[in-house]
């Protein structure tokens, strides 16, 4: 790896949906069907992809090497011989975890001005 | 992937799909067919039909927003490339661009004028249905003999087709008041004039009704250019000045519009005109001097208002038989104003539209092989790049992106020249139609640029991507199918160079024959000598000069003072001169004549002149003697007639002594001299017949001042001025300059076609020779082998050279040969702007075929000779 440095162009927060795929795969290879399932399941409905949008962000992380068409495939009993899978590149991982680091950094500025509502009582 | 969908869900989705750039679907298509499946699946189990119905907006919605994101980026991604690639092509980028741009700039403005004059409809209301009546004597050759006050009168009364007709006459008034004694243009107008064009003053009022009765104090309408010469003052509305010794005061200003017939500086109405409000001339029926516009009524056609105009000339025809005789062949007709606006241009606008489209095909051929001659030395990169897993429709987009490019840079640069030129065009064109002001580069011409280079482009791109499309592939597999598709491809090429020779060589011919019209003209003898004369028109204040007494002793002092000047030759006096263009544009001044043994009612060109106008003007007198000092009021009226005049009346028998009389014969006058033929009208058109009568029989007539002499120019002029100032300094010199400026000037609207058309013709013959010598190197360059193995055969250096002359010139003379063709059929439009040549002038044709032919030879010299130079052992070696 050249540079640990993410792209300038990710010093910008990530939209939702791009951060959502990234996050869909830090967890293991998923092919687009995975993808799409686990980011609406996960984000409880709050980011919706279609097959247009997901494959222009898929598109997109792949050209700029954030995620990678594995060579070796899952497990045999995990794959699914029609699909393509995709993983989270090193690079991948650095961008969704600095994207992280800023969200935390938001919400502590957040907590410090108490804009950080008190848990409710269930 | 492998199994494709055949539901109609899976139909309809692959449609959708089509909206994603190709190499899009390449990539993801199956598996969003997949993925699609597997989500309606689960939407149908889910919630049925209603999560169906989400999922298809959803869907259909998300595509429609990815597709133009993912086209733009691949737009951007290949001009990126392109852009890459061209620089590193400069010499053929410049090439392309600035051959391309030449042509585009010529169309754009040209296509600029022909939209602002023949294609918008006129700046008036309701133009279509303005209209402009003429009377003519076709067979008396008068195209235009104007209207008398009766005769507008009666058509006024008796039309039923016309919501109203409006008379219109020029003259030149001198005003006073504001400074300097000055000259203005005058329209003089009936007051409904403007209304009926739908023009209203941008200040103050139009006229009224009761400003065209008779007593009514004289107001004036300013046009807005004069007004704007005169300092653009907002509260000129009530100012007065002195005209025609009255007091004028101005009710407003007109916008700014095209002005038909004339430019004019103020209007009046016809009650402010002292000759248009005489007595005398207001009741004779044959005092002829205005011209006649109309507004048809509504629903009414331009044909049935002919009809109607044709049955009053009958009426008139039979109730007044002595104003109208039949010999003349009187008529009545009406042509639409727009037409007649744009007549005068039209075939020069048309001509230079046609020459423009040449060039700009000429352009796009030469660019056409410029880009497949650079496709060839490109095949390599384009198959490593097909090898490399770039689609072939992919390479066809980058193929059109950098056509685009190319003509994008082009257009901007074509928009530039043609800017550049538009102020020429627009000279060029108010000689020819007062619609001329109207010309801008407009948003129209923009588009049109930019369409003809997206149209090339297009083309371009797609006529190289195609050749390279179809065989890329196969190609590959068959290293060795190179030659033979190189091959297929250069096929195109001489066709491209053999179109390019041969719309230069109508370009050529075009402009071959209007030179020779030019030269023929600058030949023509007008029958007067032109050098070291120097004329100048005056005009006298009317009011002034009065009674014929007052006119004479004018006309008197005026000789007198310019005889004592010493380096003046001689100077004579008279009503106009020729090529005046004031007589030419305005009121060529024509009469009938009864000629006795003669036919009656016969015309003639009328000029009053003083004795020393013929030797002043180097017109030989033939028979008899010119006028002399007692020609005056005292003694019998006299006349001379040019040769012409006396031929048609009385063929070879003497005219002197004969009697020829004016005015019904209310004025006789005896023949004493006959003189040369004189081109009055212009160089192009026929010499008229003509009458001369002295000023000192004529008085009233004193127009133009001319002298001769063998000083400098600009020293004699200013001699003329100084004699008229000395002799009444409120006499306006309305122009003063030699003849041969004004024979020059006269010859200006020729001249500008003749270089605007050579231009175009010489940009066609450069981009061509170009053509022909780069299309023969590349082929040079490609049989470099061939020619090898022809020398170590034993064939000698000039064997070589023959071979590809041969080549280059057997596509220069195909090229001459079909241009000759062309230049055939074509040429005849060119009829109406020639003179003294035919459209098919052999010698033109010649010496055209020859220039085209040499100048084709030395381009093909260039590569045939680098072809000589081969050495075959070299390259043999190299193999």
């Amino acid at each position: 790896m050249k540079s640990q440095e993410p792209p300038m162009e990710y010093n910008q927060p990530l939209t939702p949906p791009v951060f959502q795929v990234l996050l869909s795969l830090a967890d293991g290879d998923k092919h687009g069907y995975a993808i799409l399932k686990d980011v609406e399941e996960h984000s409880g409905g709050e980011v919706r992809l279609n097959t247009g949008t997901l494959y222009a962000i898929i598109k997109r992380l792949l050209a700029e090497g954030l995620i990678l068409e594995p060579r070796n495939r899952p497990r045999a009993e995990d794959d699914d011989q029609r699909r393509r899978y995709y993983r989270l590149t090193p690079k991948g991982r650095e961008v969704a975890a600095s994207e992280v680091e800023r969200m935390e950094r938001l919400v502590a500025r957040a907590r410090d001005r108490k804009l950080v509502r008190k848990p409710r009582l269930a | 992937m492998d199994s494709q969908d055949k539901s109609f869900s899976g139909r309809a989705y692959r449609l959708l799909l089509r909206m994603l750039p190709f190499e899009f679907r390449g990539d993801f298509g199956g598996e969003m067919e997949d993925v699609f499946r597997d989500q309606r699946a689960e939407a149908l189990r889910r919630r049925g039909a209603a999560g169906l119905l989400a999922l298809w907006s959803e869907t259909i919605l998300g595509i429609f927003r990815t597709a133009p994101r993912e086209h733009l980026a691949i737009l951007r991604q290949d001009a990126r490339y392109a852009l890459r690639r061209m620089a590193k092509e400069p010499g053929y980028v410049a090439i392309a661009v600035i051959i391309l741009a030449l042509g585009i700039g010529a169309n754009t403005a040209i296509f600029s004028v022909l939209n602002a004059v023949l294609a918008r409809p006129l700046p008036y209301a309701h133009g279509e249905k303005l209209l402009q009546v003429q009377q003519v004597a076709p067979k008396a050759t008068i195209s235009e003999m104007q209207f008398s006050v009766p005769e507008m009168d009666d058509y006024r009364r008796r039309n039923r087709t016309f919501e109203e007709l409006s008379e219109y006459h020029s003259m030149g008034f001198t005003l006073l008041g504001q400074g300097d004694t000055e000259r203005v243009r005058t329209g003089v107008i009936s007051a409904g004039f403007f209304r009926m064009f739908g023009v209203t003053p941008a200040l103050g009022r139009d006229f009224r009704a009761a400003d065209e009765q008779s007593n009514s104090p004289p107001v004036l309408l300013m046009s807005h250019e004069y007004w704007q010469r005169k300092g653009s003052d907002p509260g000129v509305v009530g100012k007065v000045f002195r005209m025609n010794d009255r007091e004028h005061t101005v009710i407003g200003v007109l916008p700014p519009m095209p002005q038909y017939p004339n430019e004019n500086d103020v209007f009046m109405t016809t009650a402010a005109c002292p000759f248009r409000s005489a007595p005398r001339f207001v009741s004779n029926r044959e005092g002829r001097m205005m011209k006649l516009f109309g507004r048809l009524k509504p629903g009414v056609t331009p044909e049935q208002a002919q009809a109607d105009l044709a049955g009053i000339a009958r009426q008139l025809e039979q109730e007044y038989p002595e104003a109208y005789p039949g010999e003349r062949g009187y008529e009545v007709i009406s042509t639409t104003l727009k037409d007649e606006v744009t007549r005068k241009a039209r075939p020069m606008l048309w001509l230079l539209m046609g020459a423009a489209t040449f060039v700009f095909l000429i352009a796009c051929a030469n660019v056409a092989n410029l880009t497949m001659s650079r496709l060839v030395r490109r095949e390599r990169e384009l198959l490593l790049r097909s090898a490399l897993g770039a689609s072939s429709s992919r390479l066809f987009r980058q193929l059109v992106t950098e056509s685009l490019i190319v003509a994008g840079l082009a257009a901007v640069l074509g928009v530039l020249l043609a800017s550049g030129g538009m102020e020429l065009l627009r000279e060029l064109a108010a000689r020819l139609t007062p619609r001329a002001r109207e010309i801008s580069l407009d948003r129209s011409a923009f588009l049109f640029a930019f369409a003809g280079a997206a149209l090339v482009s297009i083309i371009f791109g797609s006529l190289a991507a195609l050749s390279s499309r179809s065989d890329l592939s196969r190609r590959l597999k068959d290293g060795g199918g190179y030659v033979a598709w190189r091959s297929r491809r250069l096929s195109l090429q001489p066709v491209l160079v053999i179109c390019q020779v041969a719309f230069s060589f109508m370009l050529l011919i075009g402009a071959g024959l209007l030179t020779r019209s030019l030269i023929n003209l600058w030949m023509v003898d007008p029958g007067f000598v032109r050098q070291n004369v120097v004329a100048a028109n005056v005009d006298l204040n009317w009011a002034r000069y009065v009674t014929e007494e007052d006119w004479r002793n004018v006309g008197a002092r005026l000789l007198e003072r310019l005889r004592s000047q010493p380096e003046l030759l001689s100077a004579a006096v008279s009503s106009s001169f020729p090529l005046d263009p004031d007589a030419v544009t305005y009121r060529p001044w024509i009469e009938q004549f009864d000629a006795d043994g003669g036919p009656p009612g016969v015309t003639a060109a009328v000029r009053i002149v003083t004795p020393e106008y013929f030797e002043t003007l180097g017109i030989p007198i033939l028979v008899g003697r010119g006028f002399e000092d007692s020609d005056n009021d005292s003694g019998p009226l006299v006349a001379v007639v040019s040769l012409s005049f006396a031929r048609r009346r009385w063929g070879e028998e003497n005219a002197i002594g004969k009697v020829i009389s004016r005015r019904g014969g209310a004025e006789i006058a005896t023949i004493v001299g006959v003189v040369g033929d004189v081109k009055e009208f212009g160089l192009n058109r026929d010499t008229p017949d003509e009458v001369y009568a002295p000023v000192a029989q004529h008085p009233g007539h004193v127009g133009a001042v001319l002298v001769r002499s063998a000083g400098d120019p600009a020293a004699t002029i200013e001699a003329v001025r100084r004699a008229i100032r000395d002799v009444d300094p409120e006499i306006a010199i309305t122009r003063v300059e030699t003849l041969n400026q004004t024979s020059s000037d006269s010859l200006s609207l020729n001249r500008m076609t003749t270089h605007l058309l050579s231009l175009f013709a010489i940009l066609a013959l450069v981009i061509a020779v170009s053509g022909v010598s780069g299309m023969l190197s590349l082929s040079v360059s490609h049989r470099v082998r061939e020619i090898a193995i022809r020398r170590a055969l034993g064939a000698s250096a000039s064997n070589v050279l023959g071979l590809i002359l041969r080549q280059g010139m057997i596509q220069v003379l195909t090229g001459i040969a079909l241009g000759w063709i062309g230049a055939g059929l074509l040429t005849s439009a060119l009829r109406e702007l020639l003179y003294e040549v035919t459209p098919t002038d052999p010698l033109t044709f010649w010496v055209v075929s020859s220039l085209l032919a040499l100048a084709g030879l030395i381009a093909c010299y260039i590569p045939a000779a680098r072809a000589m130079r081969i050495e075959p052992h070299l390259v043999l070696k190299s193999e």
